[in-house]
């Protein structure tokens, strides 16, 4: 059935209303012929309306003739009336097939590149060394060859061990990997000092002149390993110590300014404190809460659910506007209110000694371990109870973590 | 019995002990109902009156009478029909 109804498209159909005494004749003529109708339908005043290919309509007036029918087109479809449609409008297709013809020919350029992968290099050298082994914008894409300009980009730009070309529409994508080159070194002279205090566990020194030994105690800021190497202590020379004019060793006397190197490690504790009661009151959320939305319009509130009334004896409320922003000099008159009432209760605990020790040092522990750096690694831990005065005052816990890390902190410093 | 009454039933026996199919040997007409809404009459000899409450179709022997609402003939061929629309009932005249 649709093939038949895309046929009749392509070879174009006419709607046809045929009037008479007995248009069913006319109908059994026609198909007697072998003439193809097909939505036979009997408008109200005894009228028929039909649709018959394009080729069938001169047999039809024989046919009409012979049966005393009339028939006249009422609608002409298909694609030989759009053909003459569109001869009658020749800029119209003129103007459909050169924008086709532009929009080929328009894609068929390079309009973008793109570099990606380039982080040392900036994507204007890239886009530079393209340019210059033939890519451009506004290149026609005929003249492009991945192969070639990977090998020429490559070529221009010595930082870069690989590039890939692609070519996706009418955008270009280079992609680049770049080679790591060692950086410059550091060469100013700096201090190691210690960025809080300690004590020294262990030192390694890469460069530089060790001020401190295991088991020191330091202070922050302290300079652990000096940039500054004094000069060798004098050794007594054999010879009684006399000098000789030019001796060489007259140079080394100057101290030496070297980028301190080295590792460490000490002991650092960390405190924290910790409170507990015995007895312990306040206010804390039920979990039950109520929600009001209403809409606020030119001072007036309406309410959208819920009900204005609150149904909690203590409560906290929690208001959102919700606005539609500003634009221009045009703001909405209309904003929604969602107001959340939670419901808050008192409450009173009280707990053994035990308990308040126990809480008290799991909040100490906590308060502790909130200090303490990323990279510490903890030995030791324990709890200290902290007497307190009165009887009634809340149990205080000490909490101390023992950890071993790096403090070497570099300073810089001017000889 | 006349001569072609006499004829039919060698016919019909005939296709019956072949196991040949009667719309081909006695040209008589296959129909073909799809539901309410669809009917298809293949080997008819024309329509006899069109309504859209009613179509008559010839068959070999007597008419075939369709009623319903809104009836439309779909297609139609030498051979083959198809009405479309909201069939009640189907009735051999």
């Amino acid at each position: 059935m649709f093939r038949f109804k895309l046929v009749s498209y392509l070879l174009g159909y006419v709607v046809i209303l045929v009037t008479g005494e007995a248009p069913e004749k006319f109908v059994n003529m026609a198909a007697g012929r072998g003439i193809f109708l097909w939505d036979i339908f009997k408008t109200g005043d005894g009228a028929i309306t039909m649709k018959v290919r394009l080729s069938a309509v001169r047999p039809l007036r024989h046919i009409a003739r012979r049966t005393r029918c009339r028939f006249s087109i009422r609608r002409r479809r298909g694609v030989p009336f759009y053909t003459a449609w569109l001869r009658r409008r020749k800029a119209l297709a003129l103007g459909a097939v050169f924008f086709l013809a532009a929009l080929y020919l328009f894609s068929s350029f390079i309009w973008f590149i793109e570099v990606r992968g380039n982080e040392q290099l900036s994507a204007a050298e890239v886009l530079e060394a393209a340019e210059e082994a033939g890519l451009h914008r506004g290149v026609p894409k005929w003249n492009i060859e991945a192969g070639r300009l990977e090998a020429k980009i490559q070529e221009a730009l010595p930082l870069v061990s690989w590039t890939g070309v692609y070519i996706k529409g009418t955008r270009v994508i280079i992609e680049v990997a770049e080679r790591t080159v060692p950086g410059e070194e550091d060469r100013r002279p700096l201090h190691i000092v210690a960025a809080k205090e300690g004590l020294v566990k262990e030192v390694l020194v890469l460069d530089g002149y060790p001020l401190v030994k295991e088991g020191d105690t330091i202070e922050q800021g302290q300079v652990l390993i000096s940039g500054e190497i004094p000069p060798p202590a004098e050794e007594p020379s054999p010879s009684g110590g006399e000098k000789q004019p030019g001796d060489v060793s007259e140079v080394d006397r100057q101290p030496r300014y070297v980028h301190a190197k080295g590792i460490v490690r000490a002991r650092v504790w960390y405190d924290g404190y910790g409170e507990a009661g015995t007895v312990e009151t306040g206010r804390r959320p039920t979990g039950r809460s109520a929600t009001c939305v209403s809409m606020k319009f030119e001072g007036k509130e309406i309410i959208l659910s819920g009900s204005p009334d609150i149904p909690f004896e203590n409560y906290k409320i929690e208001t959102f506007v919700k606005k539609i922003p500003d634009w221009r000099n045009l703001s909405m008159p209309v904003e929604v209110i969602t107001i959340k009432y939670i419901e808050m209760d008192d409450y009173r605990l009280e707990r053994s000694r035990e308990d308040a020790i126990k809480l008290a040092g799991e909040r100490a522990r906590k308060a502790a371990a909130r200090l303490l750096p990323e990279n510490a690694e903890v030995q030791e831990q324990w709890l200290e109870e902290v007497p307190s005065e009165s009887a009634g005052a809340p149990i205080r816990v000490k909490a101390v973590i023992e950890t071993t890390e790096d403090i070497g902190r570099e300073k810089i410093f001017n000889p | 019995m006349s001569w072609r009454d006499f004829k039919r039933k060698v016919q019909r026996q005939f296709s019956e002990y072949l196991e040949i199919p009667g719309d081909v040997m006695l040209d008589l007409p296959k129909i073909i109902l799809v539901g309410n809404i669809q009917l298809f009459i293949e080997n008819h000899r024309g329509i006899i009156e069109y309504t859209p409450e009613g179509v008559r179709v010839s068959v070999g022997e007597g008419e075939v009478a369709v009623t319903g609402q809104d009836l439309m003939l779909r297609n139609i061929l030498p051979d083959e029909l198809c009405v479309e629309g909201k069939i009640r009932s189907l009735s051999f005249l």
